[in-house]
């Protein structure tokens, strides 16, 4: 039995039932890369096997997801079919390095978040994804959110939260990531500094039990991002009380923003993107750009980024957009490093 | 009256180096983390403490009891395989620890010397230090070979971490023949058409069930020619 | 009678859907046939499919996970009594008896009661899984907090300690290479890397499935390849020689006793089915008039050993579905299998997803059924490999170890890690230590880690907020009076004491 076989047909069942449930319609009016052309003549022949596309992280979480998604669009648009490899561990670090060994061909291509970025403003030993890469394409960026439970009578709004917080004394809990000098972490401090809050941070490496922490009581809040808690969402079970931006989405125009809640500062945002080594044959790189920036636009590709909340605010980014999203984020956490004291390499 | 033997000294002072080394690189990343007092390095560290009083522990264990023939019933069953043999004076010892320092070698080596002989598209996976790559290994392993002459079992122990330690430059497709045959010889087969019968059809079957059914992604290795073979391989099966 | 009706809809829900049907033997066949090739177990297999789960149904992916896990613990019982190679942890004391027995020319018998033990030790277990599941998920939401899972790995760890080593403190030092090599990687608050020796892949952690590998396959190889190289190599002899049902009877209360047991012990996140294993043969040979035959190839052994691991199949289920907790190697890649379907393992699912859990105890209830059925056939075909001389077998098996270990996370750096343990694993064989005990300590070590920071960051870094929590505090005095046994029992006994005086 050909497994291969099967498994596209029974992701493409997934895909018809899943544009079901997600009404869609709406985003697939006008997409960013509509105006690029159908299709590309190959350069000499290239592709002329599978690609491989690399990824840092396990197939469950939101990376390998979105490398499904992706992979599958620029298969269908282009036939050319791509292998996934996942190489989780070290907060993406390890897949990269495994990356970086690889020959600039253009048959390998590496799936990767803005954690490659402030890696690099850390420690600058680690590759610049806007120089080391050519960035192909950036499909998601995503905004983070506080949640509590729907339920929880102490506090129901951002500003009675900061009040009880208050009153706890340092004592309240939030469950956040587990990573020193991260998006969650460098926004937290943000947060406590301008309310002048203390609160505990209770680090998961694993999305699974941080959540899992809030439903079971044993933490007072959660930071997140939208769409890896939409099932929560959903379910009525969390409800968010500050959207960490400056101006509230539609979708979530009756919670807080920065500017409501009267917060001042630039917040970080979540980006995932798709990169190919430098070096790279310049026919080939422009033959990937169109092949995932046109996938992007795949139907199939649009509904999943509708069912994680990509949607809501603009997470297109073609080459020269996402160096500079890279560049300037990389030039923002220099800064705050810089200003909470860490070691900068 | 102290039943020590030499080999009781011997264990505890390998724990309490080992505590001592691994205490000291500590300090390595002894960082403080904002949200978490205790920093990174205070629960290897109290590892390390308890391994310490357990070394200690047993220690005073044996000087009291010797080498009790055993404190519950499975320890018989532990022994199963410790017949003692004869490789164990100091010079196998020393020999074997050569054999299995070659994989590491391999691993720091083709960069460093690719820097002396002012190789310059060092950036990984291009092709200048494919080249350095592929001699380091070359000679690596005829070291390996000199000394595997000699010492069977520690060419056993180290064929495979060597093979390992090879995998990500020259890839599984490539390799796995050569090691097939290299532990059909080191088990005492020399019949030469009997092992190039049963090389391809391991091989074969290797890559049958795994390539071509599940479709598992083993590494194809990033130096040319053997990343090519390798790429040539999966295209051909899948 | 709310719980059979529930367990007819699983069944009905599970053979009225032909894909269902399909992937349910895909996963019998699957489990018993990589759970008995030597060199790679259901673990490999496990971790090849975990990718392709994405695109099964949430149903389907964990009832194909549940049944591998079943099945995969018979197979494992094959290749630990015919070439000593457990395919997993919880195989191991299985290998005690029967690869003496294989020595012997009487490997049928071994593997024969192994299929009837494994059997029906799985089935009793699923009963009472499905009885008891529901209530304790119910409980454990808001009962089960980070000090609470902290308290109860330490309790594990304290109990697997006392057991498995020649000495107390040869099973201590075991337990603790294992946490020292679980503290590789980065660490779980601030992602800091620790002891990575400049080595940019080691950030990635040493993961327990290549060092299993390595420490049970490979070092076995080693073993049987020195002996190859010293001349004092027998090839096993073959014999299809199966148990009858008289001889298997008189082992009614060993069976029995190891059911109660593995259950009990399979509850216990983390080493549930090891600890049963090793603690139904402690056991077997505690109450045992002729103790002293244990490990020389007593029928016994493996019937404890082989009945009380596969009670715990169906308990360790418990905690995973309950807590979110995996019992051991293949649960945790069955919380893999649930994060795919942006699900959570853990008390939500019986809310959520009470189809999908009835369907998996269905499936358990059936793959124990048919290892009967299948496990009889199978047996037959796989002693068969004993007729491979060693130099094409030896090769083979290094070689699937070595995609086993590469598959889980695609680097290259595991299947060093696998062969290392190998080399360690052939030294420490020499010496006593435990290599169960280190393999526990690894996969202990980072949930350990994690929920005790997690729980001192709850507790404002102050341990009195233990007396707060009575289960965790009642969990951790458990822990500590059983460090403080064993410590009495290592001072204070001067003759050799079986483990049936303490």
């Amino acid at each position: 039995m050909n497994f291969k076989k099967y498994f596209v047909k029974s992701s493409v069942a997934v895909a018809v039932v899943a544009a079901a449930t997600f009404s869609a319609g709406a985003a697939l009016a006008e997409c960013a890369s509509d105006a690029l052309p159908g299709e590309m003549a190959k350069p000499d022949g290239y592709p002329a096997r599978a690609l491989t596309m690399v990824v840092p992280y396990g197939p469950a979480g939101g990376s390998g997801q979105v490398a499904q998604a992706m992979a599958k669009a620029v298969s269908d648009l282009t036939g050319v079919s791509i292998n996934r490899d996942h190489k989780p561990g070290g907060s993406g670090t390890v897949g990269m390095t495994a990356y970086m060994a690889t020959p600039a061909d253009g048959y390998t291509v590496l799936e990767h978040i803005d954690d490659a970025a402030s890696a690099h403003a850390l420690d600058s030993g680690r590759p610049n994804p806007s120089e080391a890469l050519i960035p192909l394409v950036t499909s998601q960026i995503t905004f983070s959110q506080i949640y509590i439970r729907t339920d929880e009578d102490r506090y129901t709004d951002w500003a009675s939260f900061v009040d009880w917080v208050k009153a706890q004394d340092g004592k309240a809990t939030i469950a956040n990531v587990s990573k020193e000098g991260s998006m969650e972490r460098v926004t937290m401090k943000f947060i406590t500094d301008a309310t002048g809050m203390q609160i505990q941070q209770i680090s998961f490496d694993k999305g699974a039990p941080r959540y899992g922490a809030l439903a079971g009581g044993q933490v007072d809040a959660l930071f997140e991002q939208p769409g890896d808690v939409r099932k929560f969402l959903d379910a009525g079970k969390f409800k968010p009380i500050l959207t960490i931006l400056k101006e509230a989405p539609e979708a979530f125009a009756d919670v807080p923003s920065l500017t409501d809640a009267g917060l001042d500062f630039e917040p970080l945002l979540r980006f995932r993107g798709f990169y190919v080594k430098a070096g790279t044959p310049d026919d080939r790189v422009a033959w990937l750009q169109w092949a995932f920036q046109k996938a992007f636009c795949e139907d199939s590709y649009q509904q999943y980024n509708e069912s994680k909340f990509m949607n809501l605010i603009d997470s297109f980014r073609d080459t020269d957009g996402s160096k500079e999203l890279i560049t300037s984020t990389i030039a923002q956490y220099r800064d705050v490093y810089k200003q909470m004291g860490l070691e900068i390499k | 009256m102290s039943k020590l033997r030499t080999g009781h000294i011997v264990e505890v002072a390998f724990w309490l180096l080992l505590v001592l080394f691994f205490f000291v690189y500590s300090f390595e990343f002894n960082q403080d983390i904002e949200i978490y007092k205790y920093g990174a390095a205070m629960w290897p560290r109290a590892i390390l403490l308890l391994i310490a009083i357990a070394a200690i522990g047993q220690l005073l264990d044996q000087r009291r009891n010797g080498d009790r023939s055993s404190s519950n019933t499975m320890a018989k069953a532990h022994e199963d395989s410790a017949q003692e043999s004869d490789n164990s004076s100091l010079g196998w010892y020393v020999s074997t620890f050569i054999l299995l320092a070659i994989p590491f070698i391999y691993m720091v080596l083709p960069e460093k010397a690719a820097s002396l002989m002012s190789v310059t598209d060092i950036a990984p996976g291009e092709a200048g230090i494919g080249r350095v790559k592929i001699i380091c290994a070359a000679v690596l392993f005829a070291i390996y070979l000199m000394f595997s002459w000699r010492n069977h079992v520690g060419a056993i122990l180290a064929l495979p971490i060597f093979f390992a330690a090879l995998l990500e430059d020259m890839g599984f497709y490539a390799l796995a023949p050569v090691f097939i045959v290299g532990i059909m010889i080191l088990m005492g087969e020399r019949r030469i058409n009997r092992m190039a019968m049963i090389m391809p059809f391991l091989y074969g079957l290797l890559m049958l069930f795994f390539v071509k059914l599940l479709y598992v992604g083993l590494p194809t290795g990033n130096v040319r020619p053997f990343y090519d073979f390798g790429n040539w391989v999966v295209t051909l099966l899948q | 009678m709310e719980t059979f009706n529930n367990f007819l809809g699983g069944t009905a829900a599970l053979f009225g859907d032909p894909m269902g049907v399909l992937i349910f033997f895909g996963g019998v066949i699957g489990g018993m046939l990589f759970g008995a090739i030597p060199g790679v177990s259901m673990l490999t297999l496990a971790a090849i499919l975990l990718p392709f789960t994405a695109h099964l149904s949430a149903e389907h992916g964990i009832m194909l996970f549940s049944v591998i896990y079943c099945t995969g613990v018979y197979g494992g019982a094959i290749t630990a009594i015919l070439f000593n190679i457990p395919g997993a942890p919880e195989n191991a004391p299985t290998a005690f008896d029967g690869y003496p027995m294989t020595l012997q020319g009487k490997a049928g018998k071994a593997v024969g009661a192994a299929v009837m033990c494994s059997a029906i030790g799985g089935v009793v277990s699923c009963i009472i899984m499905m009885i008891a599941t529901a209530p304790i998920a119910d409980w454990a939401i808001s009962a089960f907090g980070p000090p609470e899972i902290f308290a109860l790995v330490f309790f594990g760890l304290a109990v697997a300690a006392s057991v498995g080593a020649k000495t107390f403190w040869k099973g201590w030092l075991s337990i603790m290479i294992g946490l020292m090599i679980a503290v590789v990687g980065l660490d779980p608050v601030g992602g800091i890397e620790r002891y990575n020796f400049d080595m940019p892949y080691l950030a990635a952690g040493i993961h327990f499935i290549p060092t299993i590998l390595g420490f049970f396959a490979v070092s076995e190889i080693f073993v049987q390849a020195e002996k190859k190289a010293t001349g004092s190599y027998t090839a096993p002899k073959l014999s299809v020689d199966f148990p009858t049902f008289k001889e298997l009877w008189a082992h009614k209360i060993a069976v029995v006793r190891s059911i109660i047991i593995g259950f009990f012990c399979g509850i216990l996140p983390g080493i549930g089915a090891t600890l049963a294993a090793f603690m139904g043969y402690n056991e077997a040979a505690r109450w045992s008039k002729d103790r002293m035959e244990f490990g020389k190839g007593k029928l016994e052994g493996v019937i404890s050993s082989e009945t009380a691991n596969n009670a715990a199949t169906g308990a360790a289920m418990i905690p995973l579905l309950a807590l979110g907790l995996p019992g051991g190697a293949l649960t945790a890649m069955m919380v893999g299998v649930f994060q795919m379907h942006d699900m959570e393992p853990g008390p939500l699912v019986f809310i959520n997803s009470p189809d999908l859990v009835w369907v998996v105890f269905a499936a358990m209830f059936f793959a124990n059924v048919s290892i009967l059925l299948v496990g009889f056939l199978e047996a037959k075909t796989i002693v068969n490999l004993l007729r491979i001389p060693f130099q094409f077998l030896a090769p083979m098996i290094l070689l699937l170890a070595t995609v086993g270990a590469y598959a889980v996370r695609g680097l290259t750096i595991d299947v060093v890690v696998m062969f290392v343990a190998g080399v360690a694993g052939f030294f420490l064989r020499r010496s006593g230590y435990s290599v169960a005990g280190i393999v526990l300590g690894l996969i202990l070590g980072k949930i350990g880690e994690q929920t005790f920071a997690q729980a001192m960051q709850m507790l404002h870094f102050e341990f009195t907020g233990f007396f707060n929590r009575p289960i965790a505090l009642g969990l951790l005095i458990a822990g500590a009076l059983t460090i403080l046994g064993s410590i009495y029992g290592a001072f204070f006994k001067k003759q050799p004491v079986p483990a049936s005086d303490n």
